[in-house]
């Protein structure tokens, strides 16, 4: 590992000056493609409805879910739609879910009881809904919709777990009350997936999300710093420094800017008061430029947008306009990518989202652990489900970008609140490395992959603090 | 005894001038590799405490390692106090390195001035930030301004293509996945921004071509039909928030020109002789101007019916425009002519300078008119430059800006890139406007650094 790597050369820098001092030269790009084109998009036109893609959704899944099918119920088993189900008679519908949640913020229910206020003055319905971190409820329920029914579903199928978008296929048979008894259900699972080349050096990548810059901690300036100090070869010893070098790539996974930047004060504040006040993201963004430029001198980038990065808040984000960076764009070395980001490096396939989807998914779903919920998403075969439901979504209508073609090799989401990497392995042999990288103003961690051995390791930066007991702001503790 | 100097040097900042000398801190400004500088440091401090233990010295070490930590081998990286230093280093499974990270004469509560150390030494040389840095990366080579323009060049022309291509298909490209030319277009703008960060004067220069290309583009486009407003704010996408208002304005007041060709094309033509332009050429470009204009203006008489409501929009905006031109034209440094806007859109739109006011209001009125009272306002603020040189395809090319007299030397060459070159009378009279708009604007940039706020009451003082 990285680590043990870097202790392998002697340390020379508790000594007096020597004449000669190592420079390395960084790992060669040896192979880069990027495949992001599916998330590019061109002519953007809103005039569509989203049922669109829920159909080609539909349409482009359904081949694989009637696989699976088959691979686990048998080839004998009949996949149905809707309109043709027998009452009693067993058989296997594919089709999307669509989880009723009461506790789902609603706009139609928030304006119309803004026009017709509910009569009891004790509903809690009146006063607007904090945000809360779960919108689950027992009383969720689940339906299935094909092309042109939908049924609501029983049985042995966790209702909390799963959300709305998801495609699947229930076997079971539809009851009397209307209402279709699941059995047993299964998803599309991995996709195939083309073996990565072995490499014979170790070269890594650096994944960092949530730099979080504006925000006004210092604490997180200084772990920024090191950070860049770490990659571009500054900091450490030669050791260190040795293995900085084979850092062949850097991945920004999104929300380089903080939360607080998108403070809209100025919207309630009057005019006069607020007219020379220039936005938080100028600086931030000043900031960002800065901190690109010293990386980019250095070592290849690639900057995908996040949640609070000026760019459009639906999903695809579009890559962060080059004119926000006049210092860092100087360089070729700097590549403004889409969120979701795919791209092959070194023979290795890489898939990442600033961490959205996954945080939509959270809130809807039971699952606690998003590394649990990055693992089902890869299980489901789609990036996001939740998309275009709860989470902004462009409204695509001839195919669904997020659904996985093929199975990449890592596969990760950013800012989530703490560091988790696992391998995963597929119904026909695919592994998979599966990485969350934290946020970086709140963890001071990054995430390095090592291309070879598809290991992930944390590093973590820390300065020091006059409230700090010896070890406590390492994090090392007694 | 040369190599004691940097002790001596070490010495006087840490005592005397009391800084905190970090080794990066130290290398900027020793010019030495950071290696060297980190021993630099250690060596300093082991002298400094065998000659004199009770020196007061406070010295921070960055440790870095791995230790087991929730399952994985983590890896750390701290800047720590020397009081911490065996604690820490104890903690650690495997220590990869350990060195000085800084000596400074007061024991300090917190590593914030460390940062900031840093910061300030990084500041001053960004542009060679990597110089002293123990990895040297072949790939990360700055682009050089010439590269940055021909691919600025590419991507006008792709994005024409964008333009016929969404023109012709729209449907095709709305599912959200773009043009071909997209991937194309996506580097381009690295290549125009590139611009922005070299501050040369070639930058400008090729800055000026692409805005005048562009511009042509952008009249062409408006000429085509309906698209002018989206193809505009694609343009204006480009060209940075501030500018966006502008170049609105620009195409707005574009069409609006057109749509009020019809209504003023009698004022036109009464203007044209009272202007005392005696460059033949301009009289019969404008003339030609407003024929083509008609003509064109036929075609879209769907617009006319807007006119009102543009000419109220442009004229709110075209107050906008006055006050830009008074702190522009007070520059007098310009090398090159309307480059500018682009130049400008990193610095905050300027404030308001009205007495420029029939400028701008001229130039969606025809050319002529705008150019002579524009003319006399500019007679006495405006530097007469002149720049000659050889563009990409052979041309000569002299563009003046700031006329100073209504002697108007503005003939030009323009830089025939375009498919317009069928039509260059109409082009220059369009182009010349445009660059006196853009002249003022250049202005602004170099003055709008200077004093980022004017003040509203500006507007009485020019008076």
């Amino acid at each position: 590992m990285f680590s043990e790597q870097a202790a392998q050369r002697a340390h020379t820098l508790l000594s007096p000056p020597s004449a000669n001092n190592a420079t390395f030269a960084r790992v060669p790009v040896a192979t880069y493609t990027n495949s992001s084109q599916p998330f590019r998009l061109g002519e953007r036109s809103f005039s569509r409805q989203y049922a669109h893609i829920y159909a080609t959704r539909l349409i482009q899944m359904r081949p694989f879910l009637e696989n699976r099918a088959q691979q686990h119920w048998g080839s004998g088993v009949g996949v149905k739609k809707l309109c043709e189900l027998q009452p009693e008679e067993k058989c296997c519908v594919v089709g999307t879910l669509f989880k009723a949640m009461p506790l789902q913020p609603s706009i139609l229910r928030e304006v119309s009881e803004e026009i017709i206020p509910p009569v009891s003055a004790f509903q809690h319905n009146l006063l607007p809904q904090p945000p809360r971190s779960k919108y689950i409820h027992p009383d969720d329920e689940l339906v299935l919709e094909d092309e042109l029914q939908r049924i609501k579903l029983k049985g042995t199928i966790d209702v909390s777990k799963l959300v709305t978008g998801t495609v699947l296929a229930v076997f079971g048979s539809v009851r009397d009350d209307g209402k279709f008894l699941v059995e047993d259900y299964c998803f599309a699972d991995l996709a195939p997936q083309k073996p990565a080349p072995p490499l014979d050096t170790d070269r890594f990548v650096l994944l960092v999300s949530g730099l979080g810059l504006g925000g006004g901690g210092g604490e997180s300036l200084l772990g920024t710093q090191l950070l860049v100090d770490v990659v571009t070869g500054q900091l450490g010893d030669e050791g260190e420094q040795c293995s900085a070098a084979h850092v062949s790539r850097v991945i920004l996974a999104g929300n380089l800017l903080s939360h607080s930047t998108q403070s809209r004060d100025s919207i309630n504040k009057a005019k006069y008061l607020t007219k020379k006040t220039q936005a938080a993201s100028v600086e931030a963004v000043k900031m960002l430029d800065e901190i690109l430029l010293q990386l980019s001198a250095s070592v290849p980038v690639d900057v995908m947008p996040g949640e609070f990065d000026p760019t459009n808040y639906t999903l695809p984000q579009q890559p962060l306009h080059p004119c926000m960076f006049p210092l860092a764009t100087a360089y070729s070395t700097l590549q403004l990518v889409t969120n979701p980001y795919q791209a092959t490096i070194d023979g290795v396939r890489f898939l990442g989202t600033s961490g959205q989807n996954v945080s939509d998914i959270f809130r809807y779903s039971s699952m606690e652990d998003h590394l649990e919920i990055l693992e089902w998403t890869l299980r489901v075969r789609h990036i996001s489900p939740t998309a275009p439901d709860t989470l902004g979504c462009y409204p695509f209508y001839k195919t669904d970008p997020f659904i996985f073609p093929e199975c990449p090799h890592v596969y990760f989401c950013g800012n989530t609140p703490s560091f988790g990497s696992k391998i995963i392995r597929g119904p026909e042999d695919q592994t998979v490395l599966l990485v969350t990288v934290p946020d970086f103003s709140a963890t001071q961690t990054a995430c390095l992959v090592n291309l070879r051995s598809l290991a992930c390791q944390p590093i973590s930066f820390s300065g020091f603090g006059a409230e700090d007991d010896d070890l406590g702001g390492l994090g090392l503790g007694p | 005894m040369a190599d004691q100097l940097y002790l001596e040097n070490i010495d006087e900042f840490v005592t005397d001038q009391n800084k905190i000398v970090t080794y990066k801190w130290l290398s900027y400004t020793l010019g030495v590799h950071v290696n060297q500088a980190k021993q630099m440091l250690y060596d300093y401090v082991e002298r400094k405490r065998k000659e004199n233990s009770g020196a007061q010295l406070h010295v921070t070490y960055l440790v870095s390692g791995s230790l087991i930590q929730n399952g994985h081998s983590c890896h750390k990286v701290a800047v720590v106090r020397e009081d911490k230093l065996e604690a820490v280093k104890s903690k650690l499974a495997v220590t990869a390195s350990i060195h000085v990270y800084s000596i400074q004469k007061a024991m300090l509560k917190d590593s914030g001035p460390l940062f900031n150390t840093d910061y300030d030494i990084l500041k001053s040389n960004l542009q060679n930030c990597s110089k002293f840095s123990a990895i040297q990366c072949a790939a990360a080579v700055p682009r050089a301004p010439a590269e940055s323009s021909s691919s600025s060049k590419k991507f006008e022309q792709s994005h024409l293509h964008m333009s016929s291509e969404t023109q012709a298909n729209n449907e095709l490209t709305t599912n959200g996945h773009g043009p071909p030319a997209s991937k194309q277009v996506s580097q381009q703008p690295k290549g125009i921004m590139g611009m922005f960060a070299s501050k040369a004067a070639a930058k400008t220069q090729e800055t000026n071509k692409e805005t005048k290309t562009e511009a042509k583009e952008v009249t062409n486009a408006s000429a085509a039909g309906n698209k002018a407003p989206g193809k505009g704010n694609m343009m204006s996408n480009f060209f940075g928030k501030a500018a966006m208002n502008k170049f609105k304005v620009n195409l707005d007041s574009e069409q609006a020109v057109k749509e009020e060709k019809i209504v003023e094309q009698p004022t036109v033509s009464v203007t044209e002789p009272k202007l005392a332009t005696p460059a033949g050429l301009k009289k019969s470009s404008k003339k030609a101007e407003p024929v083509k204009v008609l003509q064109k203006e036929k075609k879209r008489g769907k617009r006319v019916a807007l006119s009102d409501d543009e000419t109220k929009e442009t004229e709110n905006m075209r107050k906008k425009r006055r006050r830009i031109k008074l702190p522009e034209s007070d520059s007098s440094e310009d090398e090159d002519s309307p480059g500018a806007y682009e130049a400008e859109s990193p610095s905050p739109p300027p404030p308001p300078s009205p007495p420029l006011e029939p400028v701008p209001k001229t130039e969606p009125e025809p050319p002529s008119v705008k150019s002579s009272s524009g003319e006399n306002k500019r007679k006495r603020k405006r530097v007469l430059k002149s720049k000659t040189y050889l563009d990409g395809e052979g041309c000569i090319v002299t563009e003046k800006v700031y006329e100073s007299e209504s002697c108007t030397d503005s003939e030009e060459e323009l830089n025939m890139k375009t498919s317009s070159v069928h039509r260059p009378p109409a082009m220059t009279v369009k182009k010349e406007p445009r660059e006196e708009r853009k002249g003022p604007k250049k202005g602004t940039a170099a003055l709008g650094k200077a004093n980022r706020q004017v003040s509203i009451t500006g507007f009485f003082q020019r008076k």
